[in-house]
């Protein structure tokens, strides 16, 4: 009994995890070869596949491009770091520094003429930044507008709180294609202008995020003890400064929650994507489509494309997976 | 906790003027938009009821909700069950139990065009790993058009749907997985010890212990399944290209195909079909929401 679980489980992982694996070698081998039989195991290995991906694109140099990728990558984890950190309300002076570091490199990457001319158009290197930028951005504005509402939903008594909240669950059940047609209009030349570029993005991101957020929020505003919001209130506290120094501290874990969610999400998203960005401006699963319309043929190398885009989003989840299985699993089901 | 009357409601501005901008006014936005002939003439002209007259008598669009409500039931009758399956196996001790959960949600992480992509070598005609294991089996050469055979009569929905379900599942089998996982570890020891003290098989201990002690997970499962299935489109949109038109939609790709594939830009008529979908996730969610609520 105890063989044959094991062996059952054994085969889920081999279902599970063989696609991948098969992405991975595939990514290094030879063109003909992956062709002409994609699914044997390989003869020769070559890296050629990959620097490919990365001249596509971007800088001449491929190595180039692996490095900015390498920068781009290193700047969302230090992101989420920093952002988590602010919302632990422990922002001293080397979350200051990060932030420094942070800001300058991006508006650097994406004002310096020699670089923006290497970031316009297709490649991966540019879809990295773009996807950071727009994730960066509207995760924090979530979080910040989330927790603000939520504060107020979870503590404050007002008129008309019960109806509001209703409105704003009732984004939750919403299929999101219901918007794509309006939002297209709404974000188009003749009312806000902005499509084409990747501020479209941030406000149906931001907006759809918002009725998950604040749910998870609330709960967590709700779990804090009413006698320490009352001593704070005795000593002196505004309204705001409960909500900085006292619940939000308190409602960390939930924190990490929205942010790892939601950051996914984003990061993943591709209807809106698909409609809103111009051909120049593509994030992750844009350039991924584009890439498999244009040289999807070419086996081996779309494979080192996919190899770019999975292999780190499966090493931040190897790192963290306790967090990121817990962030989406109560993500999704408290929404 | 009392403040300044005025205070939740400065709290609550900004969510709410980003939700309302980009949530409610395109919902309101639709619904106006699909009282017009907006795009299938050369000027939008108020024409009603119209559009919706016109959708009752689409096949496609019979088609799309069709194939929606087939993979919600597939979703309800194979992928929860396997999940469950699933989660029951590794309730037991066992051996690198972190790497089974690790690698059964990976695909969860994983961008859906990357999924699409991956999914469509494998089912590639001539040499994808479907076609090589068949042709394993059989021993002879083998080749089938996985995701591109038509549908054989009206009422019967293309089977490359069913290739692609098998993607679906790959992709979520994971996620419910780790939610029955959770509510299994939920069930108290002692029931366990009781019932084999009892001399109950483990049959039994899954039959009258397991089962009735998931049934709130049960429930969170299938709810998710039911609205997530409601809003199937890049995985649909990518893999079911290669059928033809009747065959291939859910709503959320019809909508899309009207307004934006190849200039067809049928605004009015596609925001007839998003506001019928928004009908169909009312009529389906609002029962769900009201009995959890009667539970509680």
């Amino acid at each position: 009994m105890k063989y044959l679980r094991h062996l059952i489980l054994f085969f889920g992982l081999l279902c599970s995890a063989y696609p991948l694996v098969w992405m991975c070698v595939t990514a290094f081998r030879l063109e003909a070869d992956a062709q002409a039989s994609p699914f044997a195991f390989p003869k020769h290995w070559v890296t050629r596949n990959i620097s490919k991906v990365f001249a596509s694109g971007g800088f001449e140099d491929p190595w180039l491009n692996a490095l900015l990728i390498l920068v781009a990558l290193c700047l969302a984890g230090l992101a989420v770091l920093v952002l988590l950190h602010i919302v632990q309300g422990r922002f001293r002076i080397s979350t200051c520094i990060a932030v420094a570091i942070l800001t300058s490199t991006v508006v650097f990457s994406k004002c310096h003429p020699s670089v923006q001319e290497a970031l316009s158009g297709k490649g991966f290197a540019n879809a990295y930044v773009n996807s950071l930028l727009v994730c960066i951005g509207s995760v924090a504005l979530t979080v910040a507008l989330s927790s603000l509402a939520a504060f107020a939903f979870a503590l404050c008594e007002f008129r008309g709180r019960n109806t509001l909240f209703v409105i704003i669950l009732a984004g939750m059940m919403l299929p999101v294609h219901v918007t794509l047609i309006p939002l297209n209009l709404l974000l188009g030349p003749d009312f806000l202008g902005l499509k084409e570029s990747l501020w479209a993005l941030v406000g149906p991101y931001v907006g759809f995020a918002l009725p998950v957020s604040i749910l998870i929020l609330r709960s967590a505003f709700q779990a804090v003890p009413t006698e320490l919001l009352d001593a704070a209130r005795i000593d002196g506290c505004s309204t705001w400064q409960v909500f900085a120094h006292v619940a939000l501290p308190l409602a960390r874990p939930s924190i990490a929650t929205i942010v790892i969610f939601n950051f996914l999400t984003m990061w993943n998203e591709f209807a809106f994507a698909l409609t809103l960005l111009g051909p120049d401006n593509s994030t992750l699963p844009i350039a991924l489509n584009d890439f498999k319309g244009e040289r999807g043929m070419y086996i081996a190398e779309t494979c080192a494309a996919l190899a770019i885009v999975v292999v780190p989003l499966m090493i931040v989840y190897g790192i963290a997976q306790k967090h990121i299985i817990r962030g989406l699993t109560a993500g999704a089901v408290k929404g | 906790m009392k403040s300044h009357p005025a205070t939740p409601y400065a709290f609550l501005l900004p969510a709410l003027a980003v939700y309302g901008l980009f949530v409610l006014v395109p919902i309101a936005g639709s619904l106006r938009m699909s009282l017009f002939s907006w795009g299938d003439t050369p000027t939008s002209v108020f024409v009603g009821l119209r559009n919706y007259a016109q959708l009752l008598g689409d096949h496609v669009f019979w088609r799309a909700l069709y194939n929606n409500i087939l993979l919600l039931v597939a979703s309800l009758l194979l992928q929860l069950p396997l999940a469950a399956a699933v989660a029951m196996l590794l309730s037991y001790k066992t051996l690198f139990k972190p790497l089974f959960r690790m690698s059964f949600f990976a695909p969860m992480v994983m961008p859906t065009v990357a999924i699409a992509i991956l999914w469509q070598y494998i089912y590639l005609p001539e040499g994808g790993l479907a076609s090589t294991l068949v042709s394993k089996i059989l021993g002879k050469p083998f080749a089938y058009a996985w995701l591109a055979q038509p549908s054989s009569s009206p009422w019967l929905p293309s089977p490359s749907m069913f290739w692609i379900f098998v993607t679906i599942c790959w992709q979520y089998t994971g996620f419910h997985m780790v939610l029955f996982m959770a509510g299994i570890a939920a069930i108290p020891e002692e029931l366990y010890e009781a019932a084999r003290l009892d001399g109950a098989s483990e049959l039994q201990v899954c039959r009258h212990i397991v089962i009735p002690g998931i049934k709130p997970t049960i429930a969170v499962s299938a709810t998710l399944s039911i609205i997530g299935s409601l809003k199937y489109f890049d995985l649909i949109y990518l893999m079911a290209a290669g059928l033809p038109e009747t065959d291939r939609e859910v709503m959320a790709t019809y909508i899309y195909r009207l307004a934006f594939d190849q200039g067809q830009g049928r605004f009015g008529y596609g925001s007839a079909a998003a506001i019928m979908l928004l009908l169909v996730a009312i009529v389906v969610v609002v029962p769900i929401q009201w009995s959890k609520r009667k539970r509680q």
